[in-house]
């Protein structure tokens, strides 16, 4: 199972703005593929996944702030359940 | 014989310390685990390791803000580290510096900072003192390709020229300072010539090759050791990830990385070297990795259980005591 999470990318990030999601629980997903497109204080960042699979459940909804290292998401593999 | 290949098994373990640490400190940041972030030297191993291998533990240096690799190859247990980069009571500048202010004066490590050649004259003053004190050991300053653009750097290599000073000038050349490829910004272009120029030898090598870096720097130290003064070494590397985690880099090509980690990779070099010697095997090789993976787990546990620096210390060692800075 991968954790798809939110990255602390600045030196003092706290937290960011889940913007959009772009895949959809119980969709099939490819290691590359954008799930989520967040917005920083300073920029606004797509957050792929690493590798192939279902989506899980979406942990936040649009417009909700995220911790910085929180997971928003998961890819499930073959047999694998949250 | 015997001596030679424990040696160099050893300069791949410390090579595979530094990957290991730098690979699995980047996933703690990116979680926010990291306070301030970090600079991963992934790439970079073979510089610390080809020059720390050849010094003395005596032997000082100063760094710059990726310093990582330095400060793990100068020998800091990789737990002090780790515990540092989350700022904990146990790291080794006692959670106040993070990831660029690692430093172990005891050992000789004079630390890393955070202002851009700012290693190179710290190191030079070093040498000034070891002059001074007429002591057998030489001073090491590490700055990358963006700090030859300062004139901070070349003024201090100036006043080691001219004193004479038991001092070396380590240019950790990854090619990009932050964003910006070195030939764009460097007139002349070559920094070994440059040095030359001041006066003092200098040469530009293959720094992802552990044993020539190695074999540079001893001659190096012996010249510093002999009274003939410093010495430049420009050692060309790269960085396989961005100038800080989670940089979002759009300013070199995936070919252009994937062409330095797949050809040119400092640790895929020297492991197949040593492997095609016989002086270590595949099954050897796959353990070394798994031990050290290991250690660095046990650091990582370390930095987590440990605890922040207690509020009551906050007016410790803001000066040496002398002035009186209490709470």
């Amino acid at each position: 199972m991968e954790e798809v999470f939110v990255p602390a990318v600045g030196m003092a990030m706290d937290n960011a703005v889940l913007l959009e999601w772009q895949k959809q629980p119980g969709d099939q997903v490819n290691a590359g593929d954008v799930i989520a497109i967040i917005e920083t204080d300073k920029t606004t960042m797509d957050l792929t996944c690493e590798t192939s699979g279902t989506l899980g459940r979406h942990r936040y909804a649009p417009n909700d702030e995220v911790p910085a290292g929180n997971t928003i998401t998961v890819v499930l593999g073959a047999g694998e359940s949250e | 014989m015997s001596n030679d290949k424990e040696w160099k098994r050893k300069l791949l373990r410390d090579m595979v310390v530094i990957r290991t640490f730098e690979e699995t400190a980047d996933k703690l940041t990116l979680r926010g685990k990291v306070a301030g972030g970090m600079h991963n030297s992934s790439g970079q191993e073979a510089v610390a390791v080809g020059t720390m291998s050849a010094l003395d533990p005596k032997d000082v240096i100063a760094t710059t803000h990726r310093s990582h690799h330095h400060t793990l190859a100068k020998g800091m247990d990789p737990k002090l580290v780790m515990a540092e980069l989350f700022a904990k009571a146990t790291g080794c500048s006692k959670g106040r510096g993070a990831s660029m202010h690692l430093a172990d004066v005891d050992n000789g490590n004079f630390g890393g900072n955070g202002i851009v050649g700012a290693g190179v004259g710290i190191a030079m003053g070093a040498a000034m003192g070891i002059k001074q004190l007429g002591h057998k050991k030489v001073s090491v300053g590490f700055v990358g390709d963006g700090g030859m653009n300062t004139g901070r750097t070349w003024e201090a290599i100036n006043m080691a020229v001219v004193n004479k000073l038991p001092f070396i000038c380590l240019v950790d050349n990854n090619q990009y300072a932050v964003e910006t490829f070195i030939d764009r910004v460097t007139g002349g272009r070559d920094i070994a010539k440059r040095g030359a120029g001041f006066g003092l030898p200098s040469f530009t090598i293959d720094g992802q090759d552990v044993l020539k870096v190695n074999r540079y720097v001893k001659e190096a130290r012996d010249r510093a050791l002999a009274g003939e003064g410093p010495t430049l070494i420009n050692a060309l590397t790269y960085r396989y990830y961005g100038h800080n985690v989670g940089e979002k880099g759009q300013y070199r090509t995936q070919e252009e990385i994937a062409d330095w980690r797949d050809n040119r990779d400092p640790i895929d070099r020297f492991s197949a070297q040593l492997i095609s010697e016989g002086l270590l095997s595949q099954d050897e090789y796959v353990a070394l990795h798994a031990e050290v993976t290991a250690q660095i787990n046990a650091a990582v546990e370390f930095a987590e259980q440990s605890p922040y620096p207690d509020l009551s210390t906050i007016y410790e060692d803001v000066d040496s005591g002398l002035l009186g800075a209490k709470s």
